[in-house]
């Protein structure tokens, strides 16, 4: 399957997340992929990037740092992939809120969490790898073809 | 894209108006805001989030940390969501909390 892809480097700060959503939705949109989508994979992929800003590099006090933005389209899939350099960070080992949590008032409840969980949820596929020193968060989501 | 946000307390009722993209960059603005307006102590506090285009997990950490600190008695109305926040406010479990209106008053 052809692969068309390009990508974009982001100063790693929080000012950087609105370009970075624009991005996204410029390439997701040229894709034909429908507004509503697009929306859920730009709310993925913001709170990815927020935690790598804030946690990733922010934190570990690493300064001057950016985040690539990958995107890959072919028939099938449109991928964003974001890419950095901070210590290793995978969000599949962060706890998340459960149901019981979830259905909680809002007096009670614990306030982290629910932005990996949105990630998760916004798109089709959401996965993690660390290579080479970088941390890959891979989010896919599958184009629908009517004809098919 | 840019955010904006402006408050207003009238008879016990607060009214926060926003617009823009709400993200962790500019949900601090909305926290300075909440947290003058939870100082009044309202029984009401109503979100007019109409012109709100994007709200990420950080906006609504702001609203969950404004209902803890006004308590169960006092009441949390949105106006209006679009649909797309309203999506994310039903998938984190926020509704259970919030009444959503078309106007308000109604």
């Amino acid at each position: 399957m052809e692969n068309d892809t390009e990508s974009k480097k982001f100063k790693a700060t929080l000012d950087s997340l609105s370009s970075i959503r624009e991005y996204v939705t410029e390439q997701a949109s040229k894709a034909g992929i429908d507004k509503n989508r697009i929306y859920k994979l730009c709310l993925a992929v913001d709170e990815i990037a927020t935690n790598i800003i804030n946690y990733g590099y922010l934190r570990s006090g690493i300064k001057n740092a950016h985040v690539q933005a990958i995107i890959t389209k072919n028939a099938k899939h449109f991928s964003v992939v974001l890419e950095d350099t901070a210590p290793p960070f995978n969000p599949f080992e962060r706890e998340l809120p459960n149901d019981e949590e979830l259905n909680k008032p809002l007096e009670e409840r614990p306030i982290g969490g629910l932005g990996i969980m949105l990630a998760k949820d916004s798109v089709d596929e959401f996965r993690y790898e660390y290579k080479n020193s970088t941390n890959r968060n891979i989010f896919r989501i599958n184009i629908c073809n009517e004809d098919t | 894209m840019s955010f904006s946000v402006k408050s207003e307390i009238k008879e016990n009722v607060a009214i926060v108006t926003m617009a823009g993209d709400l993200d962790s960059s500019t949900a601090p603005q909305l926290h300075e805001e909440i947290k003058k307006v939870v100082q009044e102590n309202p029984k009401e506090l109503v979100l007019c989030v109409e012109e709100l285009n994007f709200m990420a997990s950080a906006g609504m950490r702001v609203i969950i940390f404004a209902k803890q600190k006004l308590g169960s008695a006092a009441s949390l109305i949105l106006v209006k969501p679009q649909e797309q926040v309203h999506e994310t406010l039903r998938m984190t479990g926020l509704l259970h909390s919030i009444t959503i209106v078309d106007k308000y008053p109604e």
